[in-house]
């Protein structure tokens, strides 16, 4: 039990962290990011790269992989959203085409065989019972830190509080004085460095692949449709929904059926309640 | 040379042509009214001023032209809006929704919000509230203290008194009236009501489907009984 309730709160502060980048771009953007996956990849292979093969500072390894985020997230942005304005079929679908050119480019030049990242903090520690890899508990802890401090940036600062008013009204924000355009950019940048640390933490939790990028890809897609929301507390609940399911359903019945059962919580929210659990626009 | 001057104005969504041929002045602090029925491009009139349609013609504020310039640009140049539709951010708190208007002036963010607060102290005991479970009311002064908050010089305002009781009507006069003498701004509204805007403008443009009609000053126009009754029914 107690178990459960510790593996289940782990392993959803990495899936809210995982989730939230993409939430934000659905929010402000109203852009399903199906490359999102992809951001995860290249940081976690980034990070592979600095780390592992170059040796140097683990730290570094995640710094780097965070701006390559960034810089991913403004391209995309600046090369096929704000190209395509306005054409979601078109942007989602140049976005899926990425990501398999991503996952294209991480086989040619890493190989297909897939790879065991070094925990970021060695050993393993007894929480109440409990064995738990510091790895992941400090995964977590930086997810909260991270979460965290993006709810105090978006409430408390002007540019927070502009992405609020483009996710809830753009016309306005447009005559508040705001650059919807900027803020854009902006937010891609920021999701572009959250999955990108997602990645590192989601690779060093199971391993580094070029299908990597699948998987965090559903949990975010799930976490949008039965929030039915862009928000942080949205995503955060519905990150521990998902979360707890996976973990419940690895110790009770087997491992094998974990994400099946994100799947089935996907289409019984769809069916039941298409817009959602909380189902209001906010950020 | 005048505050603001729109110079054979047209505006457009896609093909369809909503404003045909405009021609507006205003001098420095002014109250002007453009009056006309439903569907008349008053809202389009104002959206184009914001630089939120595609148009032709010209919009010149100060003599400096606004075509061509985003929404951001324009508000930085002095130019607030209260939209009809007030296009509040409904899940933010009335304060936030304040602050987000602050985004270009953060400098006069004490000044102004301390006269949004004096013109509408009902803002300032309701800061904590979310804007989506005020009434229509509440939601029009939050969203003239969201224009407020970026320090305009003129201001426009979309049918103010548009399905409110006729005392906050009558409060909403007063509040502009005082923003036009006590602070100086220059005020376009529009308006279906046209007592309203007789009672307020000291000059009036009167609109139909998308043409001027006629203008003139608030006099002529409450003498001219043959306009009275072609659009405001005789009152
Ligand atoms: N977003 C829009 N897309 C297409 N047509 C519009 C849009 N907004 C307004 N119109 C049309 O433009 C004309 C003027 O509308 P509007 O400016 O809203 O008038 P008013 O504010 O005087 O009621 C109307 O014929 C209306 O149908
Ligand atoms: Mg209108």
């Amino acid at each position: 039990m107690l178990q459960i309730l510790i593996q289940g709160l782990l392993l959803s502060g990495l899936y809210a962290l995982i989730a939230m980048g993409f939430t934000l771009i659905f929010s402000i953007g109203r852009v399903l990011n199906l490359a999102y996956g992809a951001y995860l990849m290249v940081g976690g292979y980034m990070y592979f790269w600095v780390s592992q093969t170059l040796g140097m500072p683990k730290l570094l390894g995640v710094a780097v992989a965070a701006v390559l985020g960034v810089l991913m997230g403004f391209l995309k942005y600046r090369l096929i959203v704000k190209t395509l304005k306005g054409d979601h079929v078109a942007v989602e679908i140049s976005t899926l085409i990425l990501a398999v050119v991503i996952q294209a480019g991480i086989v040619l030049v890493f190989g297909d065989s897939s790879k065991i990242l070094l925990p970021i903090v060695p050993g393993v520690i007894n929480v109440a019972g409990a064995s738990v890899t510091y790895n992941i508990l400090i995964a977590t802890l930086i997810s909260w830190a991270i979460l965290l401090g993006l709810f105090a940036f978006v409430r408390l600062t002007h540019t927070g509080r502009a992405m609020q008013a483009v996710s809830m009204d753009a016309k306005g924000a447009a005559i508040s004085g705001i650059d919807p355009d900027r803020i854009n950019l902006i937010t891609w940048g920021i999701s572009g460095a959250l999955g990108a640390i997602g990645g590192v933490f989601f690779a060093s939790y199971t391993q580094l692949s070029p299908s990597m990028w699948v998987a965090p890809l559903i949990i975010s897609v799930a976490v949008v449709i039965v929030g039915g929301i862009g928000s942080i507390l949205g995503t955060l609940v519905v990150a521990h929904i998902i979360g707890f399911l996976e973990v419940i359903v690895v110790a009770t019945l087997a491992p094998e059926l974990r994400g099946v059962f994100t799947m089935l919580l996907i289409i019984g929210v769809l069916v039941t309640r298409p817009q959602g659990l909380f189902g209001r626009e906010e950020l | 040379m005048s505050y603001l001057e729109i110079e054979n104005l047209s505006a457009f969504y896609g093909k369809a042509q909503a404003l045909t041929d405009i021609s507006i002045t205003v001098q420095p602090g002014e109250i002007v009214a453009v009056v006309g029925p439903n569907g008349a491009g008053k809202s389009t009139l104002l959206d184009s001023i914001m630089g939120l349609v595609k148009i032709d013609g010209d919009i010149r504020l100060r003599g400096h032209s606004l075509v061509g310039r985003t929404p951001s640009e324009i508000v930085r140049h002095g130019v607030g809006y209260a939209p009809e539709r007030f296009n509040l951010f409904p899940y933010m708190s009335v304060r936030d929704n304040l602050m987000v208007g602050a985004f270009t002036a953060r400098d006069d963010i004490q000044s102004n919000l301390s006269m949004v607060h004096s013109l509408f102290p009902r803002l300032e005991e309701r800061e904590g509230q979310e804007t989506s479970t005020q009434s229509g009311g509440e939601r029009q002064m939050v969203s003239f203290g969201r224009a407020l908050m970026t320090s305009p010089e003129l201001l426009l305002v979309d049918e103010p008194t548009i399905g409110l009781a006729p005392k906050i009507c009558h409060e909403i006069a007063e509040v502009l009236r005082k923003l036009n003498k006590e602070y100086g701004l220059t005020v376009v509204i529009t308006e279906q009501n046209a007592n309203f805007a007789l009672s307020l403008a000291s000059r009036i443009y009167v609109l139909e489907s998308g043409r001027m009609q006629t203008s003139g000053t608030a006099d002529e126009l409450r003498n001219d009984k043959r306009l009275l009754e072609a659009y405001f029914g005789g009152h």
